[in-house]
């Protein structure tokens, strides 16, 4: 299990492997969605499976190689081995590897993540302000946000100055005093609730579901309750079980019945990025619920007493 | 209650389209015989008789169930041959017209040999196209290359006549104008009001043979058609003695409008412009005497909807290779403010856009304007035909456009509010404009190669431009600029000699009498509308392509001359050899500098530097009626050919591909940041250069209109759209399945349309390289 102490407390830049404008999906209106580095939770259908580390690394896509060998004739110590007509990264090695990704003339060679500093960020994201006028703004999500906390919170008010409306999506699982700093520059907050029983929860994430639940429950009884979604993913044979979703249903009406309450259909997708950061999606090919399996769950939800229910698509 | 779209409307369309496509030669053996038999007659005289024999004697027919009547051939969407523009192409290409890869015809063996012995020949050496060859042939071809002039074998069109002066006053009513004009009138006027009145007498017999043709027919057919075809009938009688006095007089009477518009002219695109405000008063006051419902209204409205779909335009194989899919413009303005600068749009404007979703046909060519003030009502309305994928309405920025128009080419106020569209996407005032919008293409991307490569053609090695140096000669890239300048400088004095050429053969050739009298102020004046009889006179040149030039001059400034990441010399050899053996370096022009479309400023600058100049550089002359020329940004498919005459360039392009498509839309595939990014980098081009017209397309997947979400997202985009003043914007909404689909089984998506650029047109009709293009432009996907 990963301790809270790991997050970095850099303040001056941060990581930020993705900027998505023309966001449609994640609160309302036409946002922007910054992707930071790094999650505590190591969940074994995560989709960014570049945002889990917190560590810029260099990563290589094949199908934008000309396998030109430019890399390895640019490449010294050890900064790659060139095998199987592709380059494999010294992750080892302690420099950077700017020479690389200067080098390649197809940009197959990139870094998962590019550094920013809070002018930066801030000024990209203004750079859709006038979308943002007609309903909209700026949505923070990773990764895990929290795990660059105090960079966030800067980057949150510099938001708040500038009128943006922001969002976050996030696990909770960060240091109480950071989420407690953030709430009042938050206008949407969107808590990843994956899986009740604490067994499970460690089992499908690495970590403990406890101070996700406290800090569910603190947020829920504090006034800032109402800016809040709590989502469940729903991934077939894991947290797609009706009594995962009676629990997390139960649970969350008690401490505010006028919850609102998403589930996420499951992506079928998700596999897709697995293969530049050299890891193995370990789920089997799933397909996304039916609109009557989706239903299914919906009544789940509603027979709590629930009655915020977020339905895909809404 | 819900509209339907009728069984009538279902079996007038079905009608329709299963009807085979001819070209007709039947308006050129009645033009040809009036020429010859008035040989004494001066041009416009022989052209105004001629048209009034065409009114007179072309074949005509009725469906029992048509309730808007008329059409310029008896057969529907028949190409027509038009010898007094110019018809050497017809001579060459007439077996081929059948199977020709784009705009097929079929064709009858007696009409070929007709045409051959009896028509041809008499006007060789007569025609405007070999007027313009006599005249120009030398300087008009020495520069094609780099600048297409256009116009030089059919007339201009492109045209909005004022509708709401027709429907007021009818052809009886403008004839008796001209003939008291006459009364009064200057010597030199004399000739123009006698042809008004010849042309006129034409229009009035061709709406009384309607009359009588009915008449003939409504025996044999089923009472339930009688009472119907009865009605439309005594309308054709009516307009040919009296203004409308009835909504379905006046669609009637719109309908006779464009069809003797198109008899006279056999030109792309007249455009019916802003119905929803000059129809309106016709359909208030039905609707409230109890003799329309919106049902019936939708319906009437429908049947004009089905006839725009009847007239095409027969072009040459190249020219359907320019603009492939017959589009004929008629194009329709929905929305956008009054003269007062308030918006309006009311329940016509919902009718119009209810029609297209029902039909989903090419035509009309539907547009919505939107302002600050649009309503969510009708932005949804909007939105819920965007869906249906047939790339209709596209949308027009009334804060784009009005003040520029004022500004920049001295429009009155209450004419710039009341704009309009013509053709694809050409801007226009409504009904006193000849604005020559389709003048010619100017192709800065061919000029960048010139100026790289000693004035001489990558394709032929030819000395095509001034050898001011090469990339190799060229210091800093502020010398590679300046040589650039002087380039385009060189081409612009050539191009404008061979407008004047064009545009005094029109005046000479194709004097258009009945024209004139919708357009203000011909009949005031006493002049002809291309003599310069219109209030407005401009001529539009198109600015070609500012993504591939924007792409081309970042490339070359950061990585040859900031960076040194590749020689003066490998990139001239490089682009040489089209990228042969030169692989990495393509490579790098594609990869290792950033693109025009994804929000950078300096580098969608690179591109609007010098559309700037080219615009500022109009300035500094007048076109042949003494009006302004100013500059738009849009190919239509010209993209294609356009690119064709391009060798490699340094955005990493190969020799001969086209180009970005659209006109102001990124190279396809290189706008990696998304629509908001898209829109960004477009709003950085000056509105200055597109008062002839810009164009940009977008493609989004159907998920994103499903749900209402999606739709109010859509409305925001819009609206931002409108906030960024970009004057233009269009969707596509469809599956790439769909269209590979249609690609291999045409025959299963007949009526699948597509929009290709400024128009839609059915996909299975397009040729199979403009197909290929249209499935691999960007997507937007949001999944």
């Amino acid at each position: 299990m990963k301790s809270l102490n790991e997050q970095p407390m850099i303040t001056s830049s941060a990581l930020v492997f993705d900027i998505k404008r023309f966001a449609v999906h994640d609160g309302s209106g036409l946002r922007a969605t910054v992707f930071f580095k790094g999650c505590p939770l190591r969940c074994k259908w995560c989709q960014n499976p570049e945002g889990l580390s917190p560590k810029q690394r260099p990563i290589y896509f094949e199908n934008s190689c000309i396998h030109c060998h430019r890399c390895e004739q640019v490449s010294y110590d050890n900064q790659i081995t060139y095998q199987n007509n592709r380059p494999y990264f010294n992750l080892n090695y302690h420099g950077n590897f700017d020479n690389l990704i200067y080098h390649c003339p197809s940009n197959a060679i990139r870094y998962d993540s590019q550094p920013y500093t809070i002018e930066e960020l801030i000024n990209t994201i203004k750079q859709d302000e006038v979308f943002f006028k007609q309903g909209g703004g700026v949505t923070f999500s990773g990764g895990e946000p929290f795990m660059q906390g105090q960079y966030l919170i800067e980057l949150l008010k510099r938001c708040k100055q500038q009128n943006i409306n922001t969002a976050i999506e996030t696990t909770l699982y960060a240091s109480f005093s950071l989420i407690q700093q953030a709430l009042p520059y938050l206008d949407i907050i969107y808590v990843d609730f994956k899986e009740f029983d604490e067994t499970k929860h460690k089992n499908f994430t690495q970590v403990s579901s406890k101070i996700i639940k406290e800090h569910i429950q603190y947020i829920l009884e504090s006034k800032y309750k109402d800016k809040v979604i709590i989502r469940t993913p729903l991934i077939p044979s894991m947290t797609a079980t009706d009594d995962n979703i009676t629990n997390i249903s139960k649970f969350i009406y008690d401490i505010y019945p006028e919850v609102k309450y998403e589930l996420l259909n499951y992506n079928p997708l998700a596999s897709a990025k697995y293969s530049l950061v050299d890891l193995e999606y370990e789920l089997p090919q799933y397909q996304k619920f039916t609109p009557q399996q989706m239903q299914h769950f919906y009544d789940i939800v509603l027979q709590t007493g629930l009655k915020n229910l977020i339905k895909e698509g809404e | 209650m819900e509209l339907v779209q009728t069984k009538r409307i279902e079996v007038l369309k079905e009608k329709m389209l299963n009807e085979p496509r001819y070209a007709s030669i039947e308006q050129a053996r009645i033009i040809t015989r009036v020429y010859q038999e008035n040989e004494n007659l001066s041009i416009p005289k022989k052209r105004a008789l001629s048209l009034k024999a065409a009114l007179e004697e072309m074949e005509i027919g009725v469906e029992k169930e048509e309730l808007i009547v008329g059409n310029r051939t008896k057969g529907v969407r028949y190409g027509v041959v038009f010898p007094e523009s110019g018809c050497s192409w017809i001579n060459k290409e007439f077996e081929t017209l059948p199977t020709r890869p784009q705009d097929q015809f079929l064709v009858r063996d007696e009409d070929i040999k007709e045409f051959r012995e009896v028509i041809y020949p008499y006007w060789q050496g007569r025609s405007m196209e070999d007027v313009i060859m006599e005249r120009g042939q030398k300087d008009i071809k020495s520069i094609e290359k780099v600048v297409k002039i256009n116009q030089k074998d059919h007339a201009q069109g492109h045209i909005c006549p004022d509708t709401a002066l027709w429907l007021k006053l009818g052809p009886a009513g403008l004839r008796k104008q001209a003939q008291e004009k006459l009364q009064i009138c200057r010597e030199d006027q004399k000739e123009f009001y006698e042809c008004v009145v010849i042309v006129l007498d034409g229009a009035i017999t061709f709406m009384q043979r309607y009359h009588d043709y009915i008449k003939n027919m409504i025996l044999d057919v089923e009472p339930a058609y009688q009472v119907t075809l009865q009605k439309v009938a005594d309308n054709c009688m009516n307009l040919s003695i009296r203004p409308p006095q009835s909504y379905h007089e006046a669609l009637q009477s719109i309908w006779f409008l464009f069809v003797i518009l198109h008899m006279e002219s056999n030109a792309s695109s007249f455009s019916p412009g802003r119905l929803d405000q000059y129809l309106y008063s016709y359909y208030k006051e039905d609707k409230e005497k109890g003799i329309i419902d919106d049902q019936y209204a939708l319906e009437l409205l429908e049947c004009l909807w089905l006839k725009f779909n009847q007239i095409v335009y027969l072009r040459n194989q190249n020219s359907a290779k320019y603009f492939a899919g017959f589009p004929i413009g008629f194009n329709i303005a929905i929305g956008g403010v009054d003269e007062n600068g308030n918006d309006t749009y009311n329940e016509l404007s919902l009718l119009c856009l209810k029609a297209q979703e029902h039909l989903g046909l090419p035509q009309p060519n539907l547009l919505v304007r939107l302002n600050k003030n649009t309503s969510h009502e009708l932005m949804q309305a909007a939105i819920k035909v965007v869906a249906k994928g047939s790339g209709m309405p596209q949308f027009f920025n009334d804060e784009a456009i009005i003040n520029t128009m004022i500004n920049d080419l001295n429009i009155e106020e209450k004419d710039a509010r009341n704009y309009a569209i013509v053709g694809c996407v050409e801007l226009t005032t409504h009904g006193n404009n000849l604005g020559w919008s389709d003048s010619g293409m100017f192709n800065f991307n061919k000029v960048l190669e010139l100026t790289l490569n000693h004035g001489k053609c990558l394709l032929t090695n030819e000395q095509l431009g001034l050898d001011l140096g090469s990339i190799e000669t060229y210091e800093t890239f502020e010398n590679l600029e300046e040589a650039f300048r002087k380039q385009i400088d060189y081409f612009i004095d050539k191009m404008i000699k061979g407008l004047e050429i064009v545009e005094k053969a029109h005046q000479d050739c194709l004097p258009s009498a009945f024209l004139s009298t919708v357009i203000d102020d011909c009949m005031e004046k006493g002049l002809d509308v291309t003599k310069g009889g219109a209030k407005y006179n401009l001529s539009g040149i198109q600015m070609i392509q500012v993504a591939n030039l924007a792409d081309s001059l970042a490339a070359i400034k950061q990585l040859v001359y900031d960076e040194h990441m590749i020689s003066k010399h490998e990139l001239l050899e490089s682009l040489q050899h089209d990228f042969k053996g030169h692989e990495m370096t393509q490579t790098m022009l594609l990869n290792k500098v950033p693109k025009y479309g994804n929000d950078i400023a300096w580098v969608d600058n690179m591109g609007a530097k010098w559309t700037n100049y080219f615009r500022e550089r109009m300035k500094d002359y007048t076109n042949y009626r003494g009006g302004l020329y100013h500059t738009g940004m849009y190919t239509v498919s010209s993209h294609v050919p356009m690119g064709e005459n391009v060798g490699a360039s340094p955005d990493g392009r190969n020799a001969l591909s086209p180009l970005a498509d659209g006109g102001l839309s990124p190279v396809y595939g290189r706008d990696m940041s998304g629509p908001t990014a898209v829109l960004k980098s477009v709003s950085r081009m000056s509105n200055s250069c597109t008062t002839n017209g810009g164009l940009l397309n977008m493609k989004f997947l159907p998920e994103f209109f499903e749900t209402q979400s999606g739709r109010d997202k859509f409305e925001m985009f819009l609206r931002a759209f409108v906030e960024l003043e970009v004057p233009h914007i269009q969707f596509n909404v469809v599956r790439k399945e769909d269209l590979i689909d249609a690609k291999i089984h045409p025959e299963k998506h007949r009526s699948l349309t597509i929009r290709v650029a400024g128009y839609t047109a059915y996909f299975v009709e397009l040729a199979g390289k403009l197909q290929d293009e249209i499935i691999e432009r960007t997507t937007y996907d949001n999944i």
